[in-house]
């Protein structure tokens, strides 16, 4: 099976359309940012009632979500609800609208309300979403210390140094 | 990078408060508000003594300097959240053209 067509707006809009609530954080979540490095998939923070995972579920089902395991990247199709999604902390899944990261503890954070607090609400392509902030995303990347993260860090810190310095001064050069 | 920065990312990774911070530091939690804002900005010692007042390490590197990614960040600065997604979506579009036909050409 080919790799699905990465289709960030439209897995946000069925997110939405669901009422899921969520944090969308990592590498897409910096390029709303401004990161210059293209990424793939789509990591985000659930909140974690029952409820709003029951929302997620939905939306999984509706996404055709499947595990997703280096020797089966096709994904390998899953029976969830709620309180299953809850028992796994980091989801890694395969969709038909391309990769979908969930996870519950991003490293370096205790979750969805300590990201939520400072998330900036933003309307991508007519969806509501709450992003984290980028200050919140290097907390996570320095955290997870992946070979990856270390490689797009000082770009992405200066990019933080550059939108607080123009916060202080709205009238400075980046 | 301001010191500022530095000992808010390790404060919130800690997952302590502004007041727990202080307390720890022997200061207290307007000092440690202030230098979080860039109000003040303190000296490299003093931002070292707080993360490690947070758990952590301040470990210091000096790398080549690289501007190349920076100069395509700078530029999506210039563009609205909306228009960074379409421009990322392009070049995802773009890539993924690329390998398909790479693999076209060696089949």
């Amino acid at each position: 099976m080919p790799e699905p067509e990465f289709q960030p707006e439209r897995m946000l809009q069925v997110l939405e359309e669901h009422g899921v609530r969520f944090v969308l954080i990592g590498g897409f979540a910096a390029v709303i940012h401004g990161s210059p490095y293209v990424t793939t998939d789509i990591d985000l923070v659930p909140e974690g009632s029952l409820e709003n995972l029951e929302r997620l579920s939905a939306a999984l089902r509706a996404m055709n979500a499947r595990v997703w395991t280096a020797s089966e990247p096709d994904g390998i199709p899953f029976d969830h609800d709620a309180a299953s999604i809850a028992d796994v902390r980091m989801w890694n899944l395969v969709t038909d609208l391309g990769r979908l990261d969930l996870a519950f503890e991003p490293d370096g954070t205790s979750g969805y309300e300590d990201l939520a607090r400072s998330a900036v609400h933003l309307e991508i392509s007519g969806t509501r979403v709450d992003v984290a902030t980028l200050a919140d995303i290097i907390r996570s990347k320095e955290a997870a210390a992946r070979d990856k993260d270390r490689l797009v860090l000082p770009v992405l810190r200066r990019l933080l140094g550059a939108l607080e310095n123009e916060e202080r001064q709205p009238s400075s050069e980046l | 990078m301001r010191g500022g920065q530095i000992v808010r990312e390790a404060r919130r990774r800690a997952g302590l408060t502004q007041r727990e911070l202080a307390e720890r530091a022997g200061t207290t939690q307007s000092a440690i508000a202030r230098i979080e804002r860039g109000a003040t900005e303190p000296a490299y010692d003093r931002v070292r003594s707080l993360v490690a007042a947070c758990g952590f390490e301040l470990v210091p590197r000096i790398a080549p300097r690289d501007d190349s990614d920076w100069s395509v960040a700078t530029a999506n600065l210039r563009l609205s959240p909306d228009a960074r997604v379409r421009q990322h979506q392009a070049a995802v579009r773009f890539a993924r053209k690329g390998r398909e036909a790479l693999a076209g050409a060696r089949a």
